[in-house]
């Protein structure tokens, strides 16, 4: 006989409905090409997620920004047909590729109704094999890129994204730069060059290839065969000796100056780990109760005690180098020096004090229990076994997981969020009105104020 | 076609509810539309619908300051809500296993939210709204277009002529009595959608509703959002030219055009994606991709049921491009797409078979989309058949809806400069 629960108590969960991974079918190409195919039945939809091992942080300076043009210049046409007929067939079979270039690798992607998997997989390859770059189209990708960047310095959350990357990171480090490049690097980008990057870079070694879905894998191989043959080599992927560097070890205050603004973006960020770090599950529950979700610290300071902004974020940014670890929030100009404040307090507590039981307990179970919310669509599937692959990672990664989040115990994320928070560390990254803020920053005493 | 199971049931005071049973994810969806948006505004009100969507998150009789979020995180749940001009909604998506309790926080919200309402989480939210407001229209290049265009579009005391975010002058002024009788007025069961998709149990999930919201007290319908009659078109062009802080130039066209349930939506979608979604749209061709001129184009309709709707298209030059240019190769084209082609209908509809089909995948989404029919055009099953509407436009329909609203007669132009600076 059960109890009736008061009205007013929470319900407790039900019995754990059954979590069924779908089935991944992996087979190892000639190429060198990874291939899963994960069959997903529930809705006649699939996606195809292609990821090559060419990204940004493998170009060098000079040409920063151009792996991520190459992949935009992509849809510019290929030796078969113009950008105009590429658009016209891949959107007449309801779909569109989309190429994200991110640090470590290409990212091409489309969604499509399975019965015009045939007409797509195709187009999909011509424009990795066989991009044409047409001189027109490369200059309009170029003007573009450069309107884009002017955008960006006139956008005070990019603006500051942007001066948080090279204040956090050391100048050598390509993670000091824009992803998409500067101004003066893409300027001098010309067609030849994004031909020659796509013959090196756009290789099948070590790439992975994944269509999820409701699809059969030797149908999707037999469609594959003709367009892979002939296909072959790797990149040589190189990573800069400087990548994981910090650009100084000391807080400071960079203020970038921006006249008029009614409220101050600030970034507050050191070097983070790379993905490889033992520390990756414990540092995800130490940034989901710090600032990853609306119950962490820092929302209920900043957000719900103060009313100081419309929300701030915290995140790790896993890559194969030492990514960034910031804070992020927009907050109103009169009160820039207490959120400031308010931050690094906060960093410092937990990187004291620890996380309680209760938060840690809370972290785990949230990060654990929005898995099956987070792979309910075959975009999600391949996409996150395409994103396991750049770091090596098989599709079983994903419930190894979630498995090591629910092991993070509340010592091991204390050790976590003592070995990898440095508020000492901490650049503070302000964009807004200097006249207003300068002199309370400087007040505060987190370190020397310069003022771009 | 995909068909979503619907299963409609009106409780003894008023709610309608939805439930579309899905198992083979353990996931499930809870979905609240109350209908009651910033069109509900009345003069120095403004904001009040959208202030009043962030007071519900500061608790209810059973749930104090923060816990809603709190218990829905530590379940694995994702949750939001948002504020429109005909609606407010809040949605919530689960591991099916706390179904129950993403139900039991919402009914504790619509039977006890005044109980928990205190000055303090009131002047607490107003700053959160405030900073929202700098956040993403006074801080923002171009933040401010949307109000512009509205105020362009919509005569003096219409409803849809002021942003949903509201002033920074009324959001001051909101008192407790404002929020209470916003709640009296507008959160009562019958004025209110739930609906439930994903895994659940037909029968357990029906008592539990029962259970949570049925013994929520009816009080009545709400009254009815006053509808002003408009000329179904602008009836001229009207021209606003800003010079502002801003990097590039860009044109926004805002035009009138008919709400959502007019028969003729359908087309209007349609002739939207022919004009500007995706790269082989007319205006991508020839504004991005041909003359070079755009950084980027888009068109789309946003779909409201006030009486009309608003037709958007909007285009950023690239660097040093004349805004006028811009102006000028997109009139070309708003007259061009009288020569709408057979193929390019069939790609626009190909387009909206891969989005709908891919959208339906998450289960919040189907939530929204039955809360959304049911409330908008009073039948959550029109879900199953937006598909078929679309593809049964003709050429001839696209033309037509072209020509009605497409024309000089019908245009709201903001355009953007870049100011020139003294250096």
């Amino acid at each position: 006989m059960t109890e009736k629960r008061p009205r007013s108590v929470p319900p407790e969960p039900g019995p754990v409905g059954p979590l069924r991974m779908p089935d991944v079918d992996t087979r190892h190409l000639p190429q060198g090409l990874t291939f899963h195919l994960v069959k997903m039945p529930r809705l006649p939809v699939a996606a195809v997620s292609l990821v090559l091992d060419a990204g940004e942080a493998g170009m060098p300076g000079p040409e920063a920004g151009w792996g991520l043009l190459a992949g935009t210049a992509l849809q510019g046409g290929t030796g078969q047909r113009s950008g105009d007929a590429l658009a016209r067939a891949l959107e007449g079979a309801g779909s569109g590729v989309g190429v994200a270039t991110g640090w470590d690798a290409v990212h091409l992607e489309l969604t499509v109704l399975p019965e015009r998997l045939p007409l797509v997989l195709p187009l999909l390859m011509e424009m990795v094999r066989e991009p044409a770059f047409p001189q027109d189209e490369v200059k309009r990708a170029r003007e573009r890129r450069l309107a884009t960047i002017r955008q960006r310095a006139m956008d005070p959350g990019a603006l500051a994204d942007d001066w948080a990357a090279a204040e956090i990171h050391h100048s050598d480090s390509p993670y000091a730069r824009p992803l998409g490049g500067t101004a003066e690097s893409i300027a001098k980008v010309e067609a030849a060059d994004l031909v020659g990057l796509v013959e090196r870079r756009y290789r099948p070694m070590g790439g992975t290839l994944v269509v999820a879905g409701d699809v059969e894998g030797d149908e999707v191989l037999a469609m594959l065969e003709p367009l892979l043959r002939g296909w072959e080599g790797g990149p040589l992927s190189v990573q800069a000796p400087s990548l994981s560097l910090p650009r100084s070890r000391e807080a400071r205050v960079v203020l970038v100056d921006r006249p008029g603004s009614v409220q101050s973006e600030l970034r507050l960020g050191h070097v983070g780990v790379p993905r490889a770090s033992p520390y990756h599950a414990s540092l995800r529950v130490v940034n989901a109760l710090l600032g990853g979700t609306f119950s962490s610290r820092l929302n209920l300071n900043l957000r719900e005690k103060n009313g100081f902004t419309y929300g701030v974020r915290s995140r790790f940014s896993f890559r194969r180098g030492a990514g960034p670890f910031w804070v992020g929030t927009a907050v109103d100009r009169e009160v820039t020096a207490a959120a400031v404040g308010e931050v690094l307090d906060e960093v410092r507590g937990l990187r004291d004090q620890g996380p309680t039981e209760l938060e840690v307990a809370s972290s785990r179970d949230y990060l654990a229990g929005v898995f099956p919310l987070q792979l309910q669509t075959v975009e999600d599937v391949a996409g996150r076994i395409g994103s396991l692959a750049v770091h090596g990672l098989p599709p079983s990664a994903m419930v190894e997981e979630r498995d090591a989040i629910r092991g993070v115990s509340v010592e091991a994320a204390g050790e976590a969020a003592r070995l990898h928070l440095k508020p000492e560390e901490m650049v503070v990254v302000v964009v807004g009105d200097a006249a207003v803020v300068r002199a309370p920053l400087e007040a505060l005493g987190v370190g020397p104020v310069e003022v771009r | 076609m995909i068909q979503l199971p619907v299963d409609r049931v009106e409780l003894d005071n008023g709610l309608t509810v939805i439930l579309s049973h899905d198992p083979s994810l353990p996931v499930a969806a809870v979905n609240l539309w109350y209908a009651v948006g910033s069109r509900n505004e009345p003069e120095g009100k403004t904001g009040y619908a959208h202030l009043f969507e962030h007071m519900m998150f500061q608790g209810s009789a059973n749930v104090p300051k923060g816990r809603h979020f709190e218990l829905l995180e530590r379940a694995g749940g994702s949750v939001n809500a948002t504020t429109w001009f005909d609606r407010t909604n809040y949605f919530e998506t689960v591991p099916s296993h706390h179904l129950e309790l993403a139900l039991w926080l919402e009914a504790d919200r619509m039977g006890g939210f005044l109980q928990a309402l205190t000055l303090e989480t009131l002047e607490n939210q107003r700053s959160v709204v405030k900073n929202e407001r700098k956040q993403r229209y006074d801080n923002q290049p171009y933040g401010d277009w949307d109000e512009r265009l509205q105020a362009l579009l919509f005569p003096p005391g219409h409803p849809y002529r002021h942003s949903v975010i509201g002033s920074m002058e009324d959001l001051d002024r909101a008192t407790l009595d404002d929020v209470r009788s916003f709640f009296l007025t507008w959160y009562t069961p019958e004025n209110a959608v739930l609906s439930v998709a994903g895994d659940l149990d037909r029968d357990r999930t029906m008592g539990w509703i029962r259970d949570y919201f049925g013994t929520i007290p009816a009080r009545g319908q709400p009254p009815e959002p006053r509808v002003p009659v408009l000329a179904s078109v602008l009836g001229e062009t009207i021209r606003q030219e800003v010079e502002a802080e801003v990097p590039l130039p860009r044109i926004y066209m805002g035009m009138r055009i008919p709400p959502l349930q007019d028969a003729g939506f359908p087309a209007i979608r349609i002739l939207a994606t022919v004009l500007g979604s995706g790269r082989s749209s007319r205006l991508y061709s020839k504004l991005v991709r041909e003359s070079g001129v755009a950084r980027d184009v888009m068109a789309f309709p946003y779909p409201l049921v006030g009486g009309c709707s608003t037709f958007l298209i909007q285009a950023t030059g690239v660097s040093g491009t004349a805004v006028g240019l811009l102006e000028e190769l997109l009139v070309d084209e708003l007259a061009g797409v009288r020569e709408v082609r057979e193929e390019e209908v069939q790609r626009a509809v190909a387009l909206a078979d891969t989005g709908l089909v891919s959208g339906l995948q998450e289960v919040g989404t189907r939530a929204d989309l039955l809360s959304m029919y049911q409330t908008l055009l009073g039948d959550a099953g029109e879900v199953n058949r937006e598909m078929a509407r679309l593809r049964a436009v003709t050429p001839g329909q696209v033309r037509d809806a072209a020509d009605a609203l497409l024309g000089e007669d019908n245009r709201a132009i903001l355009t953007y400069r870049p100011a020139s600076r003294v250096s």
